[in-house]
């Protein structure tokens, strides 16, 4: 079974149509990236699988994805933020919150872990696999603002993790970090590729080439062609594909 | 589950705070229109042409106290439109000034300060050394209670203006004066008039500064340096009294007032989403 | 310097000229009450008026206790519910339909206050002394409900009063904080599986700094009302834990005391120092809350 199967799926904003018919199957435990030049729907697509678009009220969406086998649909929306994690293009750590708490106040709402160690537990566990508990280890009470870029897009990820997802979204999540930090990134999602779903969105297709086990390439809101990624940049079956991994479009 | 029940009773929460914020609002317009339209009605127009009748006599009117009210108003607007925009364009175009920086926070500790001290002053230095209380003095007061409204609405106005129109007039030759009041305000107008309206609206529902300055009368000469009514003070001393036509007129009163200040307010604050 | 600069200075001074003006009326008009009593005006309660002048003696502190017991009813009741309220427009509201909500609090806002006093007095008043009729029946051995008091005029009733009449401001500032909070965090919440609840307490957490300008700078305004309360708070020289009895707040003692007072030697100075006592809290007030609000930001 794959992890998502998405079938027939659109979107519309209002009038406007964003994904005009996207079919497309996720494997378990590889990195599946979606690529494709700004503004054709590659975020909206992500945030489908989480169903976050239905915080914008003038949303319809038609068709279907299966997550593991059931509509992400018709199941309860809490249940499935807890099995799809998300990072963002912006990292976004609560500020106000102690980097502890960015980690610990999902886990005990979701009531994953309710007595103290049990939590403490959960939150190095989370944070040494994001690969930052060794920065924070020393101040997990100050202030999630207090941390650079990088730091704060791998607090971002435990604060996912520590929800034990089965699949983890990140929307262009190194898109605003320095090239040093988006290496750990990328080197993190590797990692993580093992035991996670890991499906990234990203605008550059340097970044699809060296992470991801598949890809597809989005274009206006239409799947213009997908597979391993090896086959697509090597032999791209289609001309705008070519023209994309080529850089010749962006 | 506990957890879906707290989220329950949290929208519960938010619903109920909404209409507990609406529901006073709704009850007191609808409360001074129920109360007031019918005296009105029973008085006829003579409400607005006569003068207050005896205790518990029928008939009678707040001509004093509209006639008090306009004079006030129109007299703070006199003195105050003009003072509050200088200061505005001053804050605005000079922005990093000490004193305009200075101003700026002058400006806000008016705009809270309780305005039955702005009577107490005024009174300190116009009635005392006047020996009366007068229409003049209640002018003042409105005036000081205008002031930061205004000049703040200006000082907004002005800067909300992009400044290529400025250079723009500054290129052609103009003198700063005239790049101001030329192109500047007209372009902010709508945000300056909207701060005209909020801040002549405001003053006209005003009563603690009048109380020590105008002093109220129930009939006037209409002398600016006599003892003037007006609406709000009218209302607030004939609740006060034990008879019931009073009571009666008083309600008429607000109508009058509410009608009023929503005739001038509304336009100003439709106009700032529009 | 330019003209136009020139032209300009003697506007802004006689901004600057007002307030310092102020502050010396108030300054030197108590200097008679303060040379007399000294601090007792402020931390006695008594207001003896004579003919005599060596006879008089005046103390505000029932005054004061109704200013700051009454405002901190008013900010009490306003808290949860601008929060609640301010919730309501940014979340539950459609677009289209925000401003029909913000519309009337701005018109409450801007409102005269004496439609509110006359509301209060023929309204609200009758109301309440109905509650309080029934707890003082049921529960008067808890000190908050044990005054009997059948006019309705009472701490309480001017705390509501007082609540009605600051929710629109406290509530537009909390909105407009809440409003701004990054779309970002709120994706992120939503994104952990959180409930509705859970994601307030968090987006809550983030405007902290303005919910508490808001209560400081609420506060500062009920201090401040006159009209409106003096009508309802009974104007009786209390200090009494229960909501329901009858008190003075300083606003409503200068507006009620101030008709007759030059009759007496000290009474105008007693009223003056009270002015100044009241000037003094709400500047401190309003300061602490506008200090908070600029001062708040997150790395």
């Amino acid at each position: 079974m794959s992890a998502i199967k998405i079938e027939n799926l659109r979107l519309r904003y209002g009038e406007l149509e964003v994904l005009k018919r996207i079919d497309l199957e996720i494997p378990e435990n590889v990195c599946y990236a979606i690529m494709g030049p700004s503004g054709c729907g590659k975020s909206t697509l992500l945030k489908v699988l989480n169903r976050l678009v239905e915080m914008n009220h003038n949303v319809k969406i038609s068709g279907d994805v299966k997550l593991f086998g059931n509509s992400i649909f018709r199941m309860d929306l809490t249940r499935l933020r807890r099995e799809v994690g998300m990072v963002f293009q912006i990292p976004n750590p609560f500020p106000h919150m102690s980097i502890y708490d960015n980690v610990a106040y999902a886990v005990k709402c979701n009531g994953i872990a309710k007595k103290k160690n049990e939590v403490d537990e959960i939150v190095e566990w989370a944070l040494k696999k994001a690969a930052v508990f060794d920065d924070v280890k020393e101040r997990l009470k100050t202030k999630a603002s207090q941390l650079s870029g990088g730091q704060m897009q791998r607090l971002c990820i435990a604060r996912a993790l520590a929800l034990k997802p089965r699949v983890l979204l990140m929307d262009e999540p190194t898109a605003n970090l320095d090239p040093i930090s988006a290496g750990k990134i990328e080197e993190l999602i590797m990692e993580l590729k093992k035991e996670y779903t890991v499906v990234i969105v990203t605008h550059s297709p340097g970044q699809a080439a060296r992470v991801s086990d598949f890809v597809a390439f989005l274009y206006m809101g239409n799947v213009i062609e997908f597979g391993k990624t090896e086959e697509v940049f090597e032999n791209p079956k289609n001309e705008l594909t070519e023209k994309y991994v080529t850089g010749r479009i962006g | 589950m506990l957890r879906i029940l707290k989220d329950y009773l949290f929208v519960v929460f938010v619903i109920a705070s909404a209409a507990a914020a609406i529901i006073p609002l709704f009850h007191i317009l609808f409360s001074v229109f129920y109360n007031g339209i019918p005296v009105l009605a029973k008085y006829g127009m003579e409400f607005l042409t006569d003068t207050l009748p005896p205790p518990n006599k029928a008939g009678g009117g707040i001509f004093p106290a509209i006639y008090g009210s306009l004079t006030m108003i129109l007299l703070s607007s006199l003195l105050g439109i003009p003072l509050a925009v200088f200061a505005g364009v001053f804050i605005a175009e000079y922005p990093n000034n000490p004193l305009s920086r200075a101003a700026r926070v002058v400006l806000m500790i008016m705009l809270e300060f309780p305005t039955i001290l702005v009577g107490l002053f005024v009174m300190a230095i116009v009635v005392i050394p006047m020996g009366t209380f007068s229409a003049i003095a209640g002018a003042m007061a409105l005036t000081i209670v205008m002031l930061p409204y205004v000049a703040t609405y200006t000082e907004q106005a002005i800067r909300s203006v992009p400044r290529h129109y400025k250079e723009a007039g500054y290129a052609l030759g103009l003198k700063k004066f005239r790049v101001v009041f030329s192109i500047t305000l007209k372009m902010a107008k709508k945000g300056f008039m909207t701060g005209l309206l909020i801040g002549v609206a405001k003053v006209s529902g005003e009563t603690a500064p009048l109380i020590f300055t105008a002093g109220n009368v129930w009939r006037s000469t209409g002398a600016l340096n006599e003892p003037a009514g007006a609406i709000p003070l009218w209302i607030y001393y004939l609740v006060q009294q034990p008879y019931a036509n009073y009571h009666e007129i008083a309600w008429g009163a607000a109508v009058v007032l509410l009608t009023i200040f929503l005739a001038i307010f509304l336009p100003g604050r439709l106009m700032v989403r529009s | 310097m330019d003209k136009f600069k020139i032209f300009l200075i003697p506007f802004i001074s006689v901004v600057f000229g007002i307030l310092v003006l102020m502050l010396a009326v108030f300054a030197i008009n108590s200097i008679p009450i303060f040379q007399r009593e000294g601090l007792a005006i402020y931390t006695e309660n008594v207001w003896i008026a004579s003919e005599t002048p060596e006879e008089e003696r005046y103390g505000i502190l029932a005054a004061i206790y109704g200013t700051l017991y009454t405002s901190l009813i008013a900010v009490l009741i306003v808290l949860p519910i601008s929060i609640g309220f301010s919730i309501f427009v940014v979340d539950f509201v459609p677009e289209r339909l925000k401003e029909a909500f913000i519309i009337p609090t701005d018109i409450m806002a801007g409102m005269p206050t004496i439609l509110f006093g006359i509301w209060g007095i023929f309204l609200l008043a009758p109301f309440l002394s109905g509650i309080a009729d029934f707890l003082y029946n049921t529960c008067s051995f808890i000190p908050l409900f044990s005054y009997y008091n059948p006019t309705g005029f009472s701490y309480l009733t001017a705390g509501v009063l007082l609540a009605i009449m600051v929710l629109p401001f406290a509530s537009s500032l909390i909105r407009e904080a809440y409003r701004a909070i990054p779309v970002v965090y709120r994706e992120a919440a939503y994104s952990l599986g959180l409930t509705r609840f859970e994601v307030a307490k968090i987006l809550l957490g983030y405007i902290k700094p303005a919910i508490l300008a808001a209560t400081l700078l609420a506060f500062g305004r009920a201090v401040g009302e006159t009209v409106a309360v003096s009508l309802v708070i009974g104007n009786a020289f209390n200090i009494n834990p229960s909501l329901f009895a009858p008190g003075y707040t300083i606003s409503s003692l200068i507006a009620n005391q101030f008709g007759n007072a030059f009759v007496y030697e000290y009474m105008p100075s007693a009223l003056f120092s009270a002015g100044l006592a009241l000037f003094a809290i709400g500047l401190v007030v309003n300061i602490v809350g506008l200090l908070v609000l600029r001062r708040w930001t997150y790395a």
